[in-house]
């Protein structure tokens, strides 16, 4: 353990009964298991590393959050865990198993909705049921369900291009909790939305968490979001893309907006704050003085 | 909305005055065709003769130059005879508007001079059987050419190269081999436009293959589509609205191969009948013959683009939301959900 910084609250000092929930987690099975993965791009000769040595354990029905720097590789990561990208060092096992082609067994949620714009809602959360190779009727009933899940009914025969972004993102994730995979893989699904959307998609998401059994690796970069949301939070840091810390959210559930001023809430943030945006030391003496109005120096 | 700037940059017009530049574009070319054809003084390069009066070879009915009249006229003023007689009229390959309107159905009802010569809708279908056989056997083969190139590289690689030389050699060059091959009737002109469409088509397909946005062939694949499935639940349904609209464009390219094809062996179709008529003088008919072909090019592509708007309802998506968008908007819930309790 590192040293803290005297003004930062020492979060890490949880109470017993938060240590005692997380240790009731770790005794879950771990369903995502990494290993030192490393990614680079480019062939040899001018190589770049894009994350190196990115280790976690997610356990069954844990509530994962990765946050950074936006160019650290998050992206990259989960693309790698979804079979879409390859690794260049470590491995990725799922359920003790390496990962492998792309599958319904990892359920991807993009930013980009990345809804089928020539299927209505209905017949875009059929698609990966059908994959499977379910019959239409059966396949049916089942995208019924998970609609009315998301709370989209009414909206089953509707074209995507006809939804507001947040009903898109609804779909989306009905979409892919259809195939019942074991974990549900979101690169920052609420990126997109405006700030009120996004509160709300924050509280449906753990809505559905709540009733359905399903593990989450959530990427963000709105350290808010990984607060109110998360059970632990792996912080990355750019250049090249690392683990700088994984964080243990005290927050008790249930989650809601109130405890946004709750001292855990601040402290967790603040702890955020310090690891996303470090202090910049600035020279004010060597910093350029441009006056643009006439206002003078008065001006505070 | 009727406040909005008629020259907005880039900004979509209301539907009214949409209507209105629409009619203009067809309506200003007509108005100047009418000024030119009815008023005297514009244009109307030659005098027709009704009487020669003393000049010794002007005949009546003759047409000749305005300044050539002007020039018999002062000299014969100078000589004091008999003045010529004439009124000023266009050359006979522009007939007024009215001559060309009267055409279009009178060229119908024109008994053919010779024997075996077509009626004009005999004409007519043979250029468009001519067309759709061309177009049909291209898109047999271009279409999945296409697709398969556009889905993946290898066959890309394999057939794109010479595809891309291929194009450039002009479809009509081939109609002396096309003859000596096919013979010299409908074969050969059947083949030009092949020719000159299959290359485009498969090109032109397999971009808009190789356009389909990748995030959604990779959200597939996280739903579990591989291989076949994902060619035929993704990649073609992601591309057969832009592959539509290309087969519209590329059906417009075929009709403009139409009148090459139809000179090669013996002369058939829309191109033997203006030819007949233009040798005929008859301009008015050929005028009309020429506007029925874009007339029904141009209707038939319409008439495609609205099966495209029913066959393709997630496309039908305009400036603002549709009546049905707005319809679902009411139906949004106003509050955010009330958060249910969450136990870890
Ligand atoms: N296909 C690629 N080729 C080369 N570099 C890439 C490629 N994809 C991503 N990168 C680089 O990897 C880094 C991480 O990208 P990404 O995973 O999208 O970051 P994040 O999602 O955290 O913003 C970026 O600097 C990006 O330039
Ligand atoms: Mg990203």
């Amino acid at each position: 353990m590192t040293a803290l910084a005297p003004h930062s609250l020492d979060y890490r000092q949880q109470a017993p009964e938060v240590a005692a929930r997380f240790e009731r987690i770790k005794q879950r099975p771990v369903i995502l298991s990494v290993k030192d993965l490393k990614k680079t791009f480019g062939q040899n000769g001018s190589t770049r590393t894009v994350f190196d040595g990115v280790s976690l354990d997610i356990h069954r029905r844990e509530f994962i959050t990765v946050i950074g720097p936006s160019g650290c590789g998050k992206s990259t990561f989960i693309r790698i865990i979804a079979g879409l990208d390859e690794c260049n060092g470590g491995v990725a096992l799922l359920d003790g198993k390496n990962i492998g082609e792309p599958g319904p067994d990892r359920g991807m949620v993009f930013q980009g909705y990345t809804l089928f714009p020539w299927l209505t809602v209905k017949r875009n959360v059929m698609f990966g049921i059908e994959m499977r190779g379910k019959g239409k009727f059966v396949a049916e009933a089942e995208a019924r369900q998970w609609l009315e899940m998301v709370g989209l009914s009414k909206f089953e025969d509707a074209y995507p291009h006809e939804l507001s972004g947040g009903m898109k993102q609804r779909v989306a994730i009905a979409r892919a909790l259809a195939n019942e995979p074991r974990i549900l893989i979101m690169d920052e699904p609420f990126g997109a939305l405006d700030a009120q959307t996004r509160a709300q998609m924050q509280s449906y998401l753990l809505q559905i968490w709540r009733k359905v059994d399903i593990t989450i690796l959530f990427i963000t970069h709105d350290l808010e979001e990984a607060a109110y949301v998360s059970d632990r939070i792996l912080v990355m840091g750019t250049n090249p893309g690392r683990v700088v810390e994984f964080i243990e959210n005290p927050i008790p559930r249930p989650r809601s907006p109130a405890q946004f001023v709750s001292p855990e809430y601040l402290a967790l943030k603040m702890r955020l704050e310090e690891l996303i945006h470090p202090p910049v030391e600035v020279e004010e003496d060597k910093l350029p003085v441009v006056k643009m109005t006439s206002a003078g120096d008065d001006v505070e | 909305m009727a406040q909005r700037d008629w020259l907005g940059l880039k900004q979509e017009l209301p539907a009214n005055r949409r209507l209105v530049l629409t009619v203009l574009s067809f309506l200003t070319p007509l108005i100047l065709w009418t000024a030119v054809s009815y008023v005297p003084w514009l244009w109307h390069p030659l005098v027709h003769i009704t009487a020669p009066g003393d000049v010794d070879y002007f005949v009546e009915d003759m047409e000749v130059p305005k300044a050539d009249f002007a020039k018999e006229l002062a000299k014969v003023q100078a000589a004091g005879g008999e003045l010529p007689q004439g009124e000023r009229v266009n050359p006979v390959y522009l007939p007024a508007p009215h001559k060309v309107a009267r055409a279009f159905y009178t060229a119908f009802t024109t008994e053919p001079r010779l024997p075996n010569e077509p009626w004009l809708h005999e004409s007519l279908s043979h250029s468009i059987r001519t067309i759709c056989w061309g177009f049909l056997i291209s898109s047999i083969f271009g279409l999945p050419l296409g697709i398969l190139c556009g889905t993946y590289r290898f066959f890309s690689r394999l057939q794109e190269p010479f595809i891309e030389f291929f194009r450039y050699l002009p479809a009509p060059a081939f109609g002396a081999l096309c003859v000596a091959i096919l013979g010299i009737d409908d074969g050969p002109k059947i083949a030009i436009i092949f020719i000159g469409t299959f290359f485009q088509q498969v090109l032109v397909i397999s971009n808009t293959v190789r356009k389909v946005d990748p995030a959604l062939i990779e959200a597939a694949q996280t739903l579990g589509a591989k291989g076949w499935k994902l060619m035929r639940r993704v990649v073609i349904p992601a591309s057969i609205s832009d592959i539509y609209t290309d087969m519209r464009i590329l059906l417009g390219w075929a009709w403009t191969y139409l009148i090459v094809a139809e000179v090669v062996g013996t002369m058939s179709g829309i191109t033997y009948f203006i030819n007949q008529q233009a040798r005929y003088r008859n301009f008015d008919n050929v005028y009309a013959a020429i506007f029925m072909i874009g007339i029904i090019g141009f209707t038939s592509d319409l008439f495609l683009a609205w099966i495209g708007r029913i066959i393709f309802p997630w496309k039908r998506r305009s400036g603002s939301p549709s009546k049905l968008g707005a319809w679902f908007a009411k139906l949004l819930p106003k509050k955010p959900a009330p958060a249910v309790p969450v136990e870890a």
